[in-house]
């Protein structure tokens, strides 16, 4: 059944935002942003096959194009983030404190 | 009943117009173009000569109407109308404004034309004739006001005249202090007076606040209120009057120019509170506790002030304690219900201490500025024109017949005696003999003996003829005025009987030949014993005990300072060090306090790290996702 | 029969990876999970029929976006000193989970009301290169040619974040 795909979808999601707002290290936050992307992906690949139209295919497609132009800058700030404080700590850029 | 002119509304707008005139040339000339004085001159003297000019045909004008109409008004416009509250900018003229508006005028152009020779060389001459300009026609203002609110208008605006011509010389900060003294305590009465005109609006003031309607509905006044605005307005003339206890400006205004004290305190602004009594005559006849209080005040401050000034050594000291003292007799007399009395010492007064002053300018002016009579002497023969007519004035001022002084004088004292009011005829001849006294000894330290400053003796000369002219002038006025009020024939006194309410008191004629046989023999005796003490040249007396107690003035202005002002002024300071850091900076600076520590509360979420205020969005979420399954169900 | 295997196990990888993607300290142990949940997940793709997004996945994410993430950790030279001390980090987990819980359940309950139907693996028609590719080129053209823009956009970013000099002195 498609439900069994659907909450596969929530848990990984959910996991996603957990290691978003748990963790301080800028790599394991970047990654569980790509967790949630991949858990959105797998939701439109399985509303596709429910509905067997190829748009949800498309629309991965689409998401996977954006996750790798934005897995490329956001690497590239984190090259620079460590030029800058050589810390990986997401704690230490808290400028905005006040 | 009575014409309506237009012309009245002129009367003190000419001299208005030239105060701004002269005001506003000045101010755009007095940096660079510096325009000739004879401009200035002749520019002030237009205002004051043209009104004169009207005043005599208001006047003749009066004359040609029947004695129960003779009024002239003129409605300028509607000033203001509020409620029952109809005010007018009115002008009035009956024989009692017409009489104060002929002798204002005329010694208001002769005290111009004075000016023009004495203040020539001041650097601000033209600012002076602007202020004297705007005296005059404050005080027609004043004069002229057909209702009690005009006349505030034009009793405010000499006040306003007076300070700034008492701080003329404003670079001597004293002058400026004497002229904050003035405009102070003439505001204290200023404060009775507006009382007093609101205590008879609230009375009588709904149907019609102006003289005659005033006039008209003053029986519907209960005896209480009408005690109380006589007692309040008359707070208001002691004020502007210098009657005990607000006279203690009078001497300290004796720092401005000498013209400024012969026109405004002496002749002019300090009648202003006898005119106002005698305006309100139909008040005052009413009321006879408040005129005798009026008439008892009045009679003490003429023997304090006469005490005063038997010790003086300024010139113009004298002049001002001479001055207090005969406003005392004035108040005197319209106190006991001899308003026309008192009107006519007003007018004769006016000549006679107008010319003693400008005298005593003249000397001034020729001693190079010097007012203390113990650095004169000798003086007679050298400026002989202002010796013989400060001579006439002094007799004038003691009450010698056949000079005007004497008339008046005794019209009061008389009326006094024949009232049965014996204490003030007695004090009033006390005072009299010391007027005598005062005077003449200042006349003798001046003028007679052996110079007792050779070096300023030898530089001493008569006066230029644009201050002699005038000198001569008055001489003949203080001469002959009193021509115009005898005994018996009265004129003044029937001229002035529609705008009065006055009863003549019928006495014997052995009560009149009395009163002036007494005060004949007081001139005689003051005279005589100032003669024997300084008739052959005197030293300056070094004063002890009771004399030199009376010639720090009783200490009245140390102890109006020590019980009045410094409490004031501690009050003052006290609220500003202690209640308004406390009681009302506290709450304003509690609240901003209350604010901040608001602000600073919610600092606490502001921690500056992006992963916290993603949690802020998740728990938000998970919030909200909570309700919306509830919300499912 | 074997498909309910095939997903149980690679539903149970995908979420023990990112379990681990979550909970390992040192960045390149949680891309190797990450690695794991990915390639479940191109499994996953392919049991709903997804053949290109299969491949895709393979290629894309597994094979080139992870691969430059693995390059990147090691390019920086990690040392033990540069990773954040987080001592607390499993209460941190823990309260996120209990924070995530109610949007989960929440999006749970949606997903519910779905009616049921089968997963059966459907043949060449669908989801296949061609019939993708034909959707892709008609259907979907103007967004395709804006992610080709959003991607040179990305890549000048990249070159200009990455490119920077320091100031010539």
């Amino acid at each position: 059944m498609i439900h069994s795909y659907l909450y596969l979808s929530i848990i990984l999601f959910c996991l996603g935002i957990v290691g978003v707002i748990s963790r301080r290290n800028v790599f394991t936050v970047f990654m569980s942003i790509e967790l949630m992307l991949n858990a959105a992906n797998l939701a439109f690949v399985a509303f596709a096959r429910v509905h067997e139209s190829m748009d949800g295919h498309v629309l991965a497609m689409m998401v996977m194009a954006v996750a790798a132009a934005e897995a490329a800058l956001a690497l590239a700030v984190v090259i620079l983030l460590h030029k800058h404080k050589s810390k990986l700590d997401t704690n230490v850029f808290s400028l905005l404190k006040g | 009943m009575g014409q309506s002119v237009h012309y009245l509304g002129l009367i003190p707008l000419f001299p208005l117009m030239g105060a701004v005139f002269i005001g506003l040339l000045h101010v755009f000339t007095c940096k660079n173009a510096k325009l000739s004085e004879k401009v200035y001159g002749l520019l002030a003297c237009v205002g004051p000569v043209l009104s004169f000019v009207m005043a005599l045909k208001v006047f003749f004008q009066l004359k040609s109407l029947p004695a129960d109409a003779r009024f002239l008004s003129h409605n300028a416009f509607t000033w203001f109308s509020v409620g029952d509250l109809h005010i007018n900018m009115g002008f009035l003229a009956d024989p009692l404004s017409c009489l104060m508006l002929l002798f204002v005028t005329l010694i208001g152009s002769l005290i111009h034309i004075y000016s023009i020779g004495y203040m020539s060389g001041d650097k601000n001459y033209g600012k002076f004739f602007a202020y004297m300009n705007l005296f005059l026609g404050s005080m027609l203002v004043l004069v002229l006001g057909d209702s009690p609110v005009v006349m505030f208008v034009g009793w405010e605006g000499v006040g306003l005249c007076s300070y700034l011509l008492i701080s003329f010389y404003s670079e001597d900060t004293n002058n400026v202090l004497a002229g904050n003294k003035a405009f102070i305590v003439n505001r204290i009465g200023d404060l009775g007076f507006v009382l007093g005109m609101s205590f008879l609006f609230w009375g009588i003031g709904a149907s019609g606040f102006d003289y005659l309607s005033l006039k008209a509905n003053v029986h519907h006044l209960t005896p209480a209120i009408a005690l109380t605005v006589c007692l309040l307005l008359f707070v208001g003339a002691t004020g502007k009057s210098a009657q005990i206890p607000l006279y203690v400006w009078l001497p300290d205004a004796m720092a401005g120019p000498t013209p400024v004290s012969a026109l405004i305190h002496a002749a002019t602004m300090v009648t202003a509170g006898v005119y106002m009594v005698a305006r309100f005559s139909f008040l005052y006849a009413h009321v006879e506790l408040a005129g005798n209080i009026v008439a008892w005040v009045g009679i003490l401050t003429a023997l304090l002030a006469a005490i005063f000034g038997m010790f003086q050594d300024d010139i113009k000291k004298v002049l001002a304690y001479s001055t207090v003292s005969q406003l005392g007799y004035m108040f005197a007399g319209v106190g006991v219900a001899a308003y026309s009395a008192g009107i006519f010492h007003v007018f004769t007064h006016a000549f006679f201490k107008a010319l003693l002053f400008l005298g005593a300018g003249s000397v001034i002016y020729a001693m190079h500025h010097e007012q203390n009579i113990w650095k004169m002497g000798g003086l007679k023969a050298k400026m002989p024109k202002t010796y013989i007519t400060m001579v006439i004035g002094a007799l004038a001022l003691a009450g010698c017949p056949p000079f005007s002084g004497f008339f008046s004088k005794d019209e009061i004292l008389f009326s006094a005696l024949a009232t049965g009011h014996y204490g003030i005829w007695a004090v009033g001849l006390l005072v009299a003999c010391m007027t005598a006294y005062y005077t003449f000894r200042m006349i003798f330290v001046v003028f007679h003996g052996e110079p007792r400053d050779q070096h300023a003796f030898d530089h001493a000369k008569e006066s230029p003829a644009v201050m002699t002219v005038p000198l001569i002038i008055l001489a003949v006025g203080a001469a002959f005025a009193g021509f115009l009020n005898m005994p018996g024939v009265q004129t003044v006194s029937h001229w002035l009987a529609p705008s009065l309410t006055e009863h003549h008191p019928h006495a014997s004629s052995f009560v009149l030949v009395f009163a002036m046989a007494t005060s004949i023999v007081a001139f005689l005796v003051g005279i005589k014993i100032a003669y024997s003490k300084f008739g052959k040249g005197a030293a300056e007396p070094v004063f002890s005990g009771f004399e030199k107690f009376a010639y720090n003035k009783f200490y009245v202005d140390e102890l109006y300072n020590a019980v009045i002002v410094q409490p004031y002024k501690a009050v003052g300071s006290s609220i500003w060090k202690t209640i308004e850091p406390n009681v009302t900076d506290g709450p304003v600076k509690a609240v901003t306090r209350l604010y901040m520590m608001i602000g600073t509360a919610f600092k606490v979420f502001q921690v500056g790290y992006v992963r916290i205020y993603a949690i802020y969005m998740i728990v938000g979420l998970s919030l909200m996702s909570l309700f919306l399954s509830q919300s499912l169900n | 029969m074997f498909a309910d295997g095939l997903f149980l196990g690679f539903a149970v990888l995908a979420v023990l990876g990112a379990a681990g993607l979550v909970v390992f300290r040192h960045p390149m142990n949680g891309a190797m999970s990450f690695v794991v949940t990915l390639i479940s997940l191109a499994g996953l793709y392919a049991l709903l029929s997804a053949k290109l997004i299969f491949a895709l996945q393979l290629i894309v994410y597994a094979g080139a976006i992870m691969s430059l993430i693995v390059f990147i950790i090691m390019f920086l030279n990690i040392q033990p000193s540069d990773l954040p001390k987080e001592e607390t980090k499993l209460v941190y987990i823990l309260g996120g989970l209990a924070v995530v819980l109610p949007i989960g359940l929440f999006l749970a309950k949606i997903v519910k009301t779905l009616p049921l139907s089968s997963t059966a693996i459907l043949g060449n028609d669908f989801g296949g290169v061609k019939q993708v590719g034909l959707l892709l080129f008609k259907d979907w053209l103007v967004p395709f040619e804006i992610v080709s823009i959003l991607l040179l956009i990305s890549l000048i970013g990249a070159v200009v974040l990455a490119g920077k000099k320091e100031a010539v002195k």
